[in-house]
Order: C-alpha cells, then structure tokens, then sequence
C-alpha cells in the first residue's frame, strides 16, 4: 500500500465531505464564542470575529488543493505540449523554446506575482495564472529530456518504418511512454504550488475574505497564538503532511520511472 | 591445493530455489567457465557466495581456506576486498562516471587496507593490462575511453589488489570479435604470471574454447555436465551440452543452401552520412563516406565491420530510417525519396528488425497491436476482420503461439520478442528486409533458431536482405554476398565463400581471423 498517498486522500475526503457535517458553516459568525476556546459545538474554537476554525480549516484544506491541483495539471498540459514538442521536433526549434523556458526561469517569480496583485487587485485567477506559469517549466525540461532519449529508441523507428506519420508516433508512443514520469512530476509540483500559494497567502495577496486557504489560516493562528495554539498547529500540520506525503509519493513514483 | 572451491552450492531468493548442487574447484593459474543460456543462474552462482545477490546461498563455498557460505554481510565485505575481484559485462555501467582512471584504480588497491600507492604504481598497473600511453589514461574518465580500453581498466581495476580469484562476468559479450581475443588473452596472461584463478561466466562457447580449462555447463539452475574444455566442447555428452556446440556458427562448416537471385532490386551510391561532432567542436564527423552497394532480389548481402565502421549508420541512410547527407537509392531503377518524403508505398518496400528485440517494441503496445502496426498504417483500406486474421498468420508464420497476442513485451523472452519484431518487419510483406544485427544479443541456440527462421522465411518468400552484422559465420550462414565497412568506407565487398577464404583488406582478415579461433 502506498502510505503517503492514503493519508493525502484521507485528509482530501475529509476537507470535501467534512464542511458538510459540520453544525457551523465556515462564513458564519457565533456571536455569543468569539475567540472561543475548544468546546463540543467548535471542536478547535474559533477565531477573533467568531468563526467555527474547524470548519475555516477544512474549507481552507479544500482551497489550497484545488489551487494546487488545478495549477499543477495547467503546467502539466503546457509542460507535457512544450517538452514534447521542443524535443521531437529538435534543432533550431528546440533551442529556441528552451531558452523560452530559460528565460521564464531567470524571472524573479514572487517578485512578479507581487507586482501582478499589486496592479491588478487581488484575485484567486491571478494567484492561479501566476503559479501555473512557472510550475510548467520543470515539467517542459523533464518531458524534453524523456522525449528525446525515446526518440532514439528502436520501437520508434520501426514504427516510423511502419509508416505511422509524426503525429501517430508521438500521440501512439511518445506520450503514453512520458505518461510515467509526467505523473510522478505532477506530485512534485502540487506540494511546491501548495508552498507557493500559503506563502502568498500569508503574505496577504493569496485568496478573498470570508474564503479562507491553510496560508491565512497559519497567518491568522500566528496572531492569536497566545490565545490558543490550535488555530496555528492543526492548519500548519495539515500543510506539513500534504507537503511531505507528496513529495515522498512523488519522488518515490520518480525513482521508479528513472531507474 | 584449489583456491575456490564449491560444493553443492545452492541458491534460493525468498525461498524459491533457483540454483541446485553446483560445486567446481579452481586452482591457481586456472580458469573455470561456467556455461548456459541466460537465466541459467550462472551469475547467481559465481555472486552469491560473496553476498553480491539477492539470493541465499546454501552448501559449501571455500575461498582460499575459508568458508563464505553463511558469512554475514559484515565478515563477507573484507574477504570481498582482499580475495577476489570482479570484471562485468558493461565496462562503462561498471566503471564509476565521475572518477578518473586513476581515483577507480587507487580505490581498488586500497580497498584492502593498502597504503595510498604513488603515481608510478598506477601506472605499473595499466601497463600491466596493455593500456598505453598509462600516463595520459590516468587523469581520463570511463566515457573518453574505447570500450576495449574500458575493460582494461576494469581488469586493471578488479586485480589491483593481488585477489586470489577474478571473478569475470560476460567479460568479452559487450565487445568486438577483435576485442574479445585482446581481452582474453589478457585475462590469460594475468593468470600465467600471478597464479589468478579465474571463475569466467559466459555463454559465447568460442570464447570459452580458447581459454578455459574446465567447463561447467549449466541449465536451468542444474549443472548438466562438467569436464575439460576441449574434450567436452569436443565430445559433449549431455543433450543440452550437444544442442549448445552445434549452435555456434561455424567459418569453415559446409556451404548453407542460399536460393537463387533474382534481377537488380537496389542500388545505394555514394551513399555520406555525417553528424555534427559532440561538445564544442567545429566541423562533423563522417560516419559513412561514400559508400556504394547493390543488392538483387532474393539475394542477402551482409554489411559486416567493427563496432563504430558506420555499417548500422549506412543501412538506416539506405533503408531512409536514418540521416543521409549525399547519396541515391534506386529500387528498380526508380529515386527513393528522402526520409521525410517517404510514402506508404515506399516505405512498404523494406522493413528493418533491430538488434535489441526488447527496445524494439513499445513497452505499452500488445504483441497483436504490434504486429498490426505496419498495416495499420501501410494499408488503411483493410478491414478489421481481415487485419486480425493477418496478425494471426503473421504469429503462425514466426512460430507463436496465437495466445502471445494480448501479451505485452515485457512478458516475453528475448526470442519471442525478436519473433514478434520479424512478424512486424513481415505483415506488410515487404521485399526486402534489414536486419541490423538482429542476432546477435540473443543467447547461442535462440540465435540458431531466429536464423532458421530467416533462412525458411528468405527461402519461401524470395526476400532480399541487407544483414548488418558483426560476425562473419552468421554472414555466411544466410548471405551470398559480403561487404565489409571500416571508418566509413566499403574496403571489400565480394562472394561470401571468397571473403572468408581469401581476405584482401586487412580489417577483413583480422574479422576473419577473429572469427577462426
């Protein structure tokens, strides 16, 4: 059984069904607990204007891996379409759009997401574009180094004997043959865009109030860590297990593809 | 008194025996080669008493007086790095990337508590493999070296610590015919003068022949057969051991039966292939260089020369599966097209089988998808129904079984998987076929029967084939005609029966002469 990925779908079930069974919505104040402690109706308290923080927590679970997951698979679409094109097509081509992603790479990213909000107001799409323009392009690099290798293999140029045209090959032999290290690559990158989007997150410029993600739930714990210190340990731990079980999934499932 | 000795030697991994009641005895000075098929066990049982291996290893093992069998980890590693030393298949894969010649060999010799040797010493030991020019060698690292020079390094690199016993793993199988000898006799020479015992595992029975003592041959994890090499190469006894020596192809057997050839059906002239060179440096290097060949209907032309002559680089420029920078190539008096321009019915003409029958199928594809793959694309029009039933008479045709159809590669053996390739390369029913080395990584009787396959396939369909190969008595089992590569260059090309008995060029005496021995 593969642990890690266990405990990330017992906390993804959780943070989907678990608003649901909850008395208190995330949005909704209690006036008479402001600032409550643990008790039977807030299981973790609640926060300065009195909002359920289990509740607050799971919603926050849910926004910070939608985020993650919807960024990861946009620079899993653009990456797998750049990479394979650059390293099928080589030569000229190739050169070119890898010192596209060079270039990309060299951009001071969080300096730029920054200047994005700051200009254009705060927004969950910009959070979004922002992380998904960047995460593609390991992605570009690792898909172009496979695509490559495999071009020189034997089956390909049977099948380019088999008449089979460019495009067959690459849809009928390439991609399936990536699909592996695409995947293992696509855990890495959703822990690396949950740390991108907490961090802004924390910093003020990440999702709207009264919607909430594990970044401001840590930011917010942080302030009231003297009242009581669930409100930071139980966000925070939550992030810090996504974060490793993935990143051991992934690596683990990128052992296997690059033996 | 024998150095290693091994008694009932069995080996089992997680509790399934693989290996049963091996036991041999080398002395100093001699050489003991343990033979079979791949997956015979004979690596289980030259690793496993040194703890090399998944497996347990059961019975007696006796190094130089002392017992490994049962040995933990911890008692093994010292005796590991004192009394033995190992030579594999891949020099390059054995040999660690980023250390210099000089860092592999100090940390050889120091493995067993030596003190840090000088310079000259190291020196000493690449001169004592043949490496010349030792001290430019030193500061190299494996990728600068040839592959010859590679295992020479790593024979220099396994008996720097004056071992016992070398332990030689397939140590030729990676290497040229030409090389093998080199490599051998080097082997030999270390035995001569240091008193080596040396455990050799191979299944190249050429080999085998000339430098080994005493042969164990093994099958199935059993030991057949034992004895001294030239009576029991000789005079085999046992079914397997018989199957195993008429296997190797012989130069000097009697003439095979070739069918008749028909009128001219390919001309490639002036064929240059260059590639831009590696690195930084300017200008390009000539792979093949103006290379000119025909080849008739029906008739096979073999394409033999070293590894690097430029012979695969030339059979892919004519086959227009490969780059060619100048060049023609007429079928039947008519232009074949450049590479990118190549229509159906072009490519429909000739179809290649690749050496490594595993590489050469996509792993995620199905044997019947496989195989169906050609006309999938070569010949749209046809229908599901009769598309199934072509795959079909394609696995009968190669000797399969209809049930191999929802396999994937992975599930198939070595031979089967160079089958499913020859179905392939067959189903559009090409005219000619090429074949680039498409023997020569398969085991010695695998090998015999795929070549059955293609001299039955070649009489009953009137193939013509360009085989690109290495080994001259392969060439001559299935081709009339021979014409050997060096550096680019065709140096010979003539009947098979004048090449192999009266060499002109020298590349094509030392093949020949390589392949004699």
């Amino acid at each position: 059984m593969n642990r890690p990925l266990t405990l990330v779908a017992v906390i993804v079930a959780a943070a989907v069904l678990g608003p649901l069974l909850l008395p208190w919505p995330y949005d909704v104040i209690d006036w008479g607990a402001v600032r409550g402690a643990p008790s039977l109706s807030h299981p973790l308290g609640t926060d300065s204007v009195g909002r359920d923080l289990l509740a607050r927590t799971l919603v926050g679970t849910r926004v910070t891996l939608s985020v993650a997951t919807a960024a990861a698979l946009v620079a899993l679409v653009i990456g797998v379409a750049w990479g394979a094109v650059a390293g099928w097509v080589g030569g000229k081509t190739d050169e070119v759009m890898m010192r596209v992603v060079d270039g990309l790479y060299a951009l001071p990213f969080m300096f730029v997401v920054i200047l994005l909000m700051v200009v254009f107001g705060r927004s969950i799409l910009l959070v979004f574009l922002g992380i998904g323009a960047v995460e593609w392009l390991t992605m570009a690099r690792v898909v172009r180094g496979q695509v490559i290798q495999l071009k020189q293999r034997p089956f390909i140029i049977a099948a380019e004997a088999a008449g089979a045209p460019p495009r067959a090959i690459l849809i009928g032999h390439i991609l399936p043959n990536v699909a592996g290290v695409a995947t293992a690559y696509l855990l890495l990158t959703v822990p690396q865009v949950v740390m991108v989007e907490s961090f802004l997150s924390f910093l003020g410029l990440g999702v709207q109030e009264p919607l909430t993600s594990l970044g401001i739930l840590v930011k917010e714990g942080a302030d009231d860590m003297d009242l009581s210190p669930l409100g930071l340990l139980v966000p925070g731990g939550i992030l810090v297990t996504v974060l490793v079980c993935l990143t051991l999934a992934g690596e683990k499932l990128r052992d296997r593809f690059s033996a | 008194m024998s150095v290693y000795a091994v008694e009932n030697l069995c080996v089992a991994i997680d509790g399934v025996s693989i290996v049963e009641n091996i036991s041999f005895t080398i002395a100093a000075g001699e050489c003991v080669a343990l033979v079979g098929e791949s997956g015979s066990g004979k690596s289980l049982s030259c690793m496993t008493p040194f703890g090399l291996s998944p497996g347990v290893a059961t019975g007696s093992v006796m190094l130089g007086g002392t017992e490994l069998c049962g040995l933990d980890e911890r008692a093994l590693r010292p005796l590991r790095a004192a009394g033995v030393g190992f030579v594999f298949q891949q020099p390059l894969t054995a040999l660690t990337p980023h250390l210099k010649v000089g860092a592999q060999l100090m940390e050889a010799a120091m493995q067993a508590g030596a003190p840090k040797p000088a310079r000259r010493d190291f020196i000493a030991m690449l001169d004592r493999v043949g490496l010349p020019r030792a001290h430019e060698k030193l500061d190299q690292y494996p990728h600068q070296l040839s592959g010859g020079q590679r295992q020479r390094v790593m024979i220099a690199a396994a008996t720097a610590h004056n071992p016992q016993l070398l332990i030689a793993d397939e140590p030729t199988t990676a290497l040229d015919a030409s090389l093998r000898h080199e490599v051998m006799d080097l082997i030999d020479r270390l035995r001569a003068e240091q008193g080596l015992a040396v455990l050799l595992v191979s299944h190249d029975l050429a080999t085998v022949r000339g430098h080994a003592n005493r042969v164990v041959v093994m099958q199935h994890g059993l030991m057949v057969e034992s004895g001294p090499a030239d009576i029991l190469l000789a005079q085999p006894q046992h079914k397997y051991t018989q199957a195993l020596v008429a296997a190797v192809p012989l130069l000097d057997g009697p003439a095979p039966h070739l069918p008749a050839v028909g009128a001219p059906l390919l001309a490639a002239s002036d064929m240059t292939v260059t590639f831009p060179r590696a690195g930084w440096r300017r200008g390009r290097f000539v792979a093949v260089d103006g290379a000119t060949l025909t080849v008739a209907a029906g008739e096979a032309l073999a394409l033999v020369g070293e590894s690097g002559s430029g012979k695969s680089t030339l059979g892919r420029a004519i086959a227009r599966l490969g780059p060619c920078d100048v060049g023609s190539v007429t079928w039947m008096g008519e232009m074949l097209p450049e590479r990118a321009r190549m229509t159906r019915d072009h490519r429909r003409l000739i179809q290649p089988v690749f050496q490594d029958p595993v590489a050469s199928l996509d792993p995620r594809w199905r044997v019947a998808d496989i195989i169906a793959e050609p006309i999938k694309h070569l010949m749209p029009d046809m229908s599901k129904g009769e598309r199934d039933a072509r795959v079909a008479a394609a696995l009968m045709d190669v000797e399969l079984s209809l049930d191999m159809a929802d396999r994937r590669p992975k599930a198939l053996s070595g031979g089967q998987a160079q089958r499913v390739a020859i179905a392939r390369a067959l189903i559009a029913q090409p005219q000619m076929l090429l074949l680039d080395e498409a023997t020569s990584a398969l085991d010695v009787l695998v090998a015999a029967q795929i070549v059955a396959l293609l001299q039955r396939l070649q009489r009953e369909r009137g193939l013509a084939i360009l085989a690109i190969t290495h080994d001259l008595a392969l060439a001559r089992q299935l081709c009339h005609r021979i014409a050997v590569m060096d550096a680019g260059h065709i140096v010979e090309i003539g009947k098979a029966e004048d090449v192999i008995t009266s060499p002109a060029h020298p590349v094509t005496q030392r093949l020949v002469m390589a392949s004699r021995r």
